[in-house]
């Protein structure tokens, strides 16, 4: 039997296409492969056009000329950062570097993705400086996750409207109770009863919601997990102090908040509720407050410092390390890239790296510097970071803060008291916490 | 021998392929590689993977784990109620699809000055992306979009409906009703126009009324086209994902996380791909049950 040419081209590329679609990826990363280590591939998290155009344009030229590598970056939005990683890590086509926020480290270093970084060779100077930074990218007591800003949600407020209620502008309350008052007055009603002004407005949406009591929790004295043992801590005193604190302010007679569910933590500063006048004191990232204030010169916002709830030792915030660089376990390149996080953590570089975005400086020391001290709001944010808490580095953290963001929207809905939220809370978050080892 | 004793034996000759058959096989061979290669394969490889346990973050790559996936879908609550809430989802967007669609369908197909452009305003939704549509409707649902600023205009208050558990589904039901309505016309249309004129030429002479020839005469002429019309958006309506994604993130409290959405967290959020594809056949089976049993009720036809 005579088989045609043409049959035989068609079978041999329908095998071909067959064996390429079987074939895995693999662990193998080719990636530097052939460069002798002189070239990087990084991958950075975030759409922000300012900070890829300083990254790409200035900084990232200024460490291929002072080390002779060349570095190809790309810039890589949250929403599909996780998925891209897994897809690149099961292809074998993973970057040497790559960025992402605090909340997936222990994820990927449970499946041995991430080398260590040997911060151990940084000078006790810089450590020292990196204090507060450092904690954020641990797991299991090693550096993972090098922190490129400090981040931190703090609660800024309108200082008009602390006026017009009689409330001193420059001595804002210093406990939640006393937010809570101080709320009362702010707070606005129509005719109807229902709330035209928030007179303390915390997140509601997906994430925010756990973000929002993380800083309630922590400002009790209470936490959310203990990493050690992988077990949460929250169905506590502390917990249930926290989440009747947040579940009050947006429901009863005495609510001071409306708007449960809706998002504005990532809303354009002309849409904040600060602005548009919706709310008088709101929980926001640092950087938030900062484009608030830029957007909005004529109104009068100040910043507090984090509350406590009355008989806790401290007050806290959600914060901690912000997104940040790890090293690929399987990169051909590693120590070029521990050069390159060396070189973004760089007293100036990384000043204005964040400032390109209006970001919190990851060194302590910054807070000496004209960036930082021209600005209250960030002035307020350095003073302020010691008290940040950062998210529970454990595998499965993510999926365990959605399971949290679910029995929290339950408890804030009213569709499970407090104390049932908690329980059923742990139960889902030590379920998560135990499968993911 | 007489010849009547001999029996003729049909001597079976072996069908011999020409070039003209191999070369017809060689053209239809790249189709073919398409279809096995990127439909086929994927549907194959994730039935397998619905049999694993799958994180690509994981080395080693996909372990077998038998019905395990499967077993612990029927006790996932979770999943059982986005299997609810996108059967909710279906019979809230088909009937009223369905049933505005086929009037609108009869309305086009008369003949009026304007009928072209009126034909194609009603089907410009169906080209526009649904993603796409969803971030306008998005807007439209915000405080201060286009719904809220018409309430205010009449005096009446803002709703927040993206963000109530009683209505989140049900807005998102109407931008689907209102995407769908374009193709769902075109179809029916099409359906309508096959329909003989002799018919409603004898209805009229037995003195039928407008109701009674359009009960008697184009709903069964329209019968086959409804089956294909009902089984298609069954099964598109079933994989909703883009508008939850973009409207409401399956909230709130999850009244609004259909299968679809379930198993893109579940898959692209926590990396578990086994559960996702156990979910995702899992809901094909239902899918398919379903337009089974709808497209025999429609047709009339008995299993």
């Amino acid at each position: 039997m005579v088989v045609p040419r043409a049959l035989r081209f068609a079978a041999a590329a329908v095998a071909f296409t067959l064996l390429a679609a079987c074939s895995s990826g693999g662990d193998d990363n080719a990636t530097g492969a052939g460069s002798g280590a002189k070239h990087l591939t990084v991958w950075f998290p975030g759409t922000d056009p300012a900070e890829s155009a300083l990254v790409k344009n200035s900084l990232v030229p200024e460490f291929e000329k002072s080390t002779g590598a060349t570095v190809d970056v790309t810039y890589v939005d949250y929403a599909n950062l996780s998925n891209k990683l897994a897809a690149a890590f099961a292809a074998g086509t993973a970057p040497d570097v790559f960025g992402h926020g605090p909340a997936a480290v222990a994820d990927l270093v449970v499946n041995d993705r991430l080398e260590p970084l040997p911060v151990d060779q940084l000078p006790a100077a810089d450590r020292d400086d990196l204090t507060s930074a450092l904690p954020g990218g641990q797991v299991d007591g090693k550096q993972y996750l090098m922190p490129l800003q400090m981040q931190g949600w703090l609660l800024a407020y309108n200082k008009d409207d602390f006026k017009a209620a009689g409330l001193d502008p420059d001595q804002p309350p210093t406990t939640w109770e006393g937010l809570r008052d101080a709320a009362k007055k702010l707070t606005v009603r129509d005719a109807s009863g229902r709330i035209t002004r928030s007179g303390l407005l915390l997140a509601t949406d997906p994430i925010g919601r756990e973000q929002s009591f993380a800083t309630l929790i922590a400002s009790a004295g209470g936490s959310l997990v203990d990493t050690a043992a992988h077990k949460s801590t929250f169905d506590s005193p502390q917990g249930k102090q926290a989440l009747d604190y947040y579940v009050s302010l947006f429901n009863g007679p005495d609510a001071v908040a409306t708007g449960l569910g809706t998002s504005f933590s990532a809303n354009p500063p002309a849409q904040q509720p600060l602005v548009q006048g919706t709310a008088s004191i709101t929980l926001l990232a640092v950087n938030a407050i900062q484009k608030i204030v830029a957007a909005a010169p004529a109104k009068h916002f100040g910043v507090m410092q984090p509350p406590k709830f009355e008989g806790a030792d401290h007050g806290a915030a959600f914060g901690g390390a912000g997104p940040g660089l790890m090293i690929n376990a399987d990169s051909k390149a590693k120590d070029l890239g521990w050069k390159f996080i060396q070189f973004m953590i760089g007293k100036d570089v990384n000043q204005r790296y964040v400032q390109a975005f209006g970001g919190l400086p990851v060194r302590a020391s910054a807070s000496a510097s004209p960036y930082v001290t021209a600005s209250p709001v960030l002035t307020a944010a350095v003073k302020a970071a010691p008290q940040f808490v950062p998210n529970p580095n454990v595998a499965g953290w993510v999926q365990a803060r959605d399971k949290m963001d679910a029995r929290l929207e339950q408890a804030l809905n009213q569709k499970a008291s407090t104390a049932d939220a908690l329980t059923s809370m742990a139960a889902d978050v030590d379920d998560v916490l135990k499968k993911s080892q | 021998m007489s010849a009547a004793g001999l029996v003729a034996v049909p001597v079976r000759r072996r069908r011999r392929w020409t070039r003209l058959h191999w070369a017809g096989l060689a053209m239809a061979a790249p189709a073919v590689a398409y279809v096995v290669v990127f439909s086929l394969f994927p549907v194959l490889y994730g039935l397998r993977i619905s049999f694993t346990r799958y994180n690509p973050l994981r080395r080693g790559g996909p372990q077998w784990t038998g019905l395990e996936n499967y077993r612990d879908l029927l006790h996932s609550a979770e999943f059982g109620r986005s299997l609810l809430v996108t059967g909710q989802f279906v019979l809230m967007v088909l009937p009223a699809t369905i049933v505005i669609a086929t009037g609108l369908a009869v309305l086009v197909n008369r003949p009026f000055r304007g009928i072209g452009f009126v034909r194609s305003a009603l089907y410009l939704p169906n080209i526009v992306s649904l993603t796409a549509v969803s971030m306008i409707w998005l807007w439209m649902y915000s405080q201060h979009g286009l719904f809220n600023e018409v309430l205010g205009a009449i005096g009446l208050p803002a709703q927040d409906l993206l963000h109530n558990e009683n209505t989140a589904l049900a807005a998102a039901a109407a931008m689907r009703v209102w995407k769908a309505l374009g193709s769902n016309m075109v179809l029916i249309l099409a359906g309508l126009q096959g329909i003989p004129n002799e018919r409603y030429e004898a209805a009229t002479v037995d003195g039928a009324s407008s109701w009674q020839r359009f009960v008697n005469v184009t709903l069964p002429g329209l019968r086959p086209t409804l089956v294909f019309v009902v089984a298609m958006d069954i099964i598109y309506l079933a994989q909703s994902f883009a508008e939850i994604y973009v409207l409401t993130q399956g909230g709130p409290l999850g009244s609004t996380t259909t299968v679809n959405y379930l198993i893109y967290t579940t898959a692209f959020q926590y990396n578990q791909f086994g559960s996702a594809a156990a979910m995702a056949f899992v809901l094909f089976a239902f899918v398919a049950g379903f337009s089974l049993l709808a497209t025999r009720g429609i047709s009339g036809r008995r299993g």
